[in-house]
């Protein structure tokens, strides 16, 4: 199988209320995340690194922010006239506009995902970080004729609702789908990425629309023992963004050198949105370690354990520590910053002082002066 | 049919820059690197999308694959455009023969068919070679309001480095009564920045008369400009006030990339009303580690420094291990500064690596004699040794070994 005989789906509003802070102004998908990206570039880049051609974005609520982000999808190379990228809002018939779960969602969208004459649709969310490659999933698929191939991890699961587990065979084929009720004991845990033939997901998404079966796990369920389930171990590193700590600690992983190697990988890079800023520039007495810093920042204070995105000014004699400053926010001269999340355009004055504790950080809304 | 443009520009970016030396080797003077993301040709390119200027011609000559390849369709400066547009204009054969670009009016006389089908009113003749901010749409408004056929942008110039340069002696009302070029004694601080706007139907005239002429070098600023002069025709100079640097030397590049690091210089790149587009490479935000010590510099996307970087522009992926110093450099992207290796007043150009415990350039204070000092400059995807030194001033274009 020819890898752009695949149609790509992200659901870019999945998981939105597990960090209600960062979602209230826009999608999953759109949250800033490691200093340049949205959540959407990773498994958008994925899918193009995989040779993915044509995707399709599930959007359900507050997604402005992600439209201007993606655009006509070239910083992708996905603003093509075959194929590209497709934004999908709610659509009001045949249920009505905004919708509660993803089969649901997919219904909407059947037109769409029929008229793509791709075999098989990768589906995935945004809201977990990890390097798993798309593309050897897809092989992995076609080696075991797979109806369906369900990426696993092996660990505690996430405290996300619908997140099921899987027992499979010793050839991977998987017998039986659960929901967790236990969240204390590691599991094989699915990712919630998702590749599946793509005559199976219309039968599939009409018995929901029937049934009245909003979620694509009930059907998992309901089916296991009709089609050919297989279950695809991804061993390396993952993360899940399931509250506003989980993704503070996410964040601050990016620090370690060896997860910077498996999520940017050169040869498989993220691509995003360009901002068009200069380089990152240090002032006299500027002072920065252990550090991720994006282009357009100013530094003339001392940064130490943080994450800075693109546009953030350190004023002289500032002492930013564990914290996430998004873009554009303006920490004064002399101010103290400790495990804070900083939203976009935040300005902290001179001389203020903040902080949070590593297992709770303080949150500061967008646009906010303190 | 379309809307037909006021004004289109002509980027002339042929030139080799052959003072840049082995930076050049490989690519033409346009497509240098600078300042940390950029390359020269974003400058007049972000000028014109910037000053509404988006019909450009961009004419290559010397080593044309890199930078035809950088601006692709224009997509990074807005300029892909339905109706207009970046195009690569290169020299062709015609019907009697084919010709290089002979001189810097040749390369226009040669696209006069390209600007035809624009037809537009004005024609602006850039070059690919200065670090600058200007609004073109300014010196059109001057050009319109003097009713001339020509405007020369110029800049006054230090009197002592006047004669270095092409200059204009300006009457009161802004018209040019005399040109000097190069001259021993100046009469006028008053220098040309090689940026023209001309009446296209007057320009055609010259061209066509230009290319007639058996002994004509066919140059704008040696044949073009005084032919028109001599014959009277409206010439007016326009004066421009800002950061304007020719960076056709190593000293002056290795200047010029500094300048942004020095609070006091007029080149205010991140001024979101004019901003200097560019393809930037897909990359991470940069990583200072544990043991950094960063300041006063520009540090790009995907950098990795565990070292010491002071006074200096480090370009996109470039790594700089443990103990590895950097100063008063500019390193170009995906360049390596291992361990302990020192890079001091130099140029490093992409994809070098600097072995272990390296010595590359010499600060000025530490010289005899001042004379034997310059910038140092490696080439690209140059391995210098373990242990070894490169002298000041040198160009090293091949590995070098290391002191085992």
């Amino acid at each position: 199988m020819a890898v752009n005989n695949v149609l790509g789906i992200i659901f870019s509003n999945a998981s939105d209320e597990a960090v209600p802070e960062l979602t209230s102004l826009r999608t999953m998908g759109s949250v800033p995340f490691a200093g340049r990206y949205r959540l959407i570039d990773f498994p958008l880049s994925n899918m193009v690194n995989a040779g993915i051609t044509k995707v399709g974005v599930i959007t359900n609520s507050n997604y402005r922010s992600l439209m201007d982000h993606i655009g006509n999808g070239n910083s992708w190379d996905l603003a093509r006239k075959r194929d590209g990228l497709t934004l999908l809002p709610p659509f009001s018939a045949p249920t009505a506009g905004i919708f509660s779960g993803k089969a649901e969602a997919l219904y909407g969208s059947i037109g769409f995902i029929s008229d793509s004459g791709k075999d098989y649709v990768l589906l995935a969310d945004c809201n977990i970080i990890s390097d798993l490659n798309y593309e050897e999933m897809l092989k992995f698929a076609v080696r075991k004729n797979a109806d369906m191939v369900i990426a696993t991890a092996n660990g505690l699961p996430p405290h996300l609702p619908n997140i099921m587990q899987y027992v499979a065979d010793e050839n991977d084929k998987i017998t039986e789908a659960k929901y967790i009720d236990y969240f204390s004991q590691a599991v094989d845990h699915s990712l919630r990425v998702m590749l599946v033939k793509r005559t199976l997901l219309e039968r599939l998404l009409h018995e929901a629309n029937a049934k009245r079966i909003p979620d694509i796990e009930e059907l998992i369920v309901r089916n296991v023992g009709n089609i050919n389930i297989y279950c695809y171990r991804h061993e390396g590193y993952v993360r899940v963004i399931e509250s506003i700590s989980s993704y503070y600690e996410a964040s601050l992983d990016l620090l370690n050198a060896d997860v910077r190697k498996a999520l940017f990988d050169p040869e498989r890079p993220v691509y995003t949105k360009t901002g068009d800023r200069t380089p990152a520039i240090y002032g006299i007495s500027a002072k920065a370690t252990n550090s991720l810093v994006a282009d357009g920042c100013k530094i003339e204070g001392e940064v130490e354990n943080c994450i800075l995105f693109r546009g953030v000014k350190i004023g002289k004699g500032a002492k930013v520590r564990n914290s996430i400053i998004m873009q554009d926010t303006v920490i004064g001269d002399n101010a103290t910053i400790d495990c804070i999340i900083a939203d976009k355009d935040v300005t902290v004055r001179k001389g203020k002082n903040l902080c949070g504790a590593p297992n709770y950080p303080v949150y500061i809304g967008k646009g906010i002066v303190i | 049919m379309a809307r037909k443009p006021e004004c289109i520009a002509m980027l002339l970016a042929g030139g080799q820059g052959s003072r840049l030396g082995i930076l050049t080797k490989n690519i033409a003077k346009p497509a240098v690197p600078y300042g940390g993301k950029y390359r020269i040709i974003d400058f007049p390119l972000s000028n014109c999308v910037n000053s509404g200027i988006y019909t450009v011609g961009v004419l290559t000559q010397y080593q044309p694959l890199e930078l035809n390849d950088y601006i692709g369709n224009g997509e990074p400066w807005d300029l892909d455009r339905a109706n207009g547009g970046v195009h690569i204009l290169s020299p062709y054969q015609q019907i009697k023969g084919t010709e290089w670009y002979k001189g810097t009016a040749n390369a226009i006389y040669q696209n006069i068919n390209f600007i035809e089908r624009y037809d537009p009113e004005y024609v602006l003749i850039l070059s690919g070679d200065h670090i600058y901010k200007m609004d073109y749409a300014k010196m059109l408004d001057y050009h319109k309001e003097k009713n001339a056929d020509c405007t020369i942008a110029m800049l006054e110039v230090p009197w002592e480095e006047a004669s270095r340069f092409g200059l204009m002696i300006v009457n009161e009302d802004g018209s040019i009564s005399e040109f000097e070029e190069k001259p021993k004694n100046p009469r006028s601080n008053k220098a040309s920045m090689g940026v023209y706007i001309f009446n296209w139907k007057k320009l055609h005239k010259y061209l066509v008369e230009d290319e007639a002429k058996e002994d004509s070098g066919n140059d704008f600023g040696h044949d073009v400009i005084p032919a028109m002069h001599s014959n009277g025709e409206r010439m007016f100079a326009y004066q421009f006030d800002g950061y304007w640097k020719d960076v056709g030397t190593i000293n002056s590049l290795w200047d010029a990339n500094l300048d942004l690091l020095n609070p006091n210089v007029d080149l205010d790149l991140d001024d979101d009303s004019w901003k200097i587009y560019s393809k930037s490479p897909a990359a991470p935000p940069h990583f200072a580690g544990a043991q950094a010590q960063i300041e006063n510099s520009m540090i790009n996307e995907g950098c990795e420094i565990c070292g010491n970087i002071d006074f200096s522009v480090l370009f996109a992926n470039v790594t700089v291990e443990e103990g590895a110093n950097v100063k008063y450099s500019i390193v170009m992207p995906g360049t390596t500064v291992k361990k302990g290796a020192t890079v001091q007043y130099s140029i490093v150009a992409e994809n070098a690596v600097i072995e272990e415990g390296a010595v590359v350039g010499s600060s000025p204070e530490d010289m005899d004699n001042i004379d034997d000092w310059g910038v140092a400059v490696i080439g690209h995807g140059v391995t210098i040794g373990k242990g070894a030194v490169v002298p000041p001033k040198a160009m090293i274009d091949e590995d070098m070994g290391g002191k085992e």
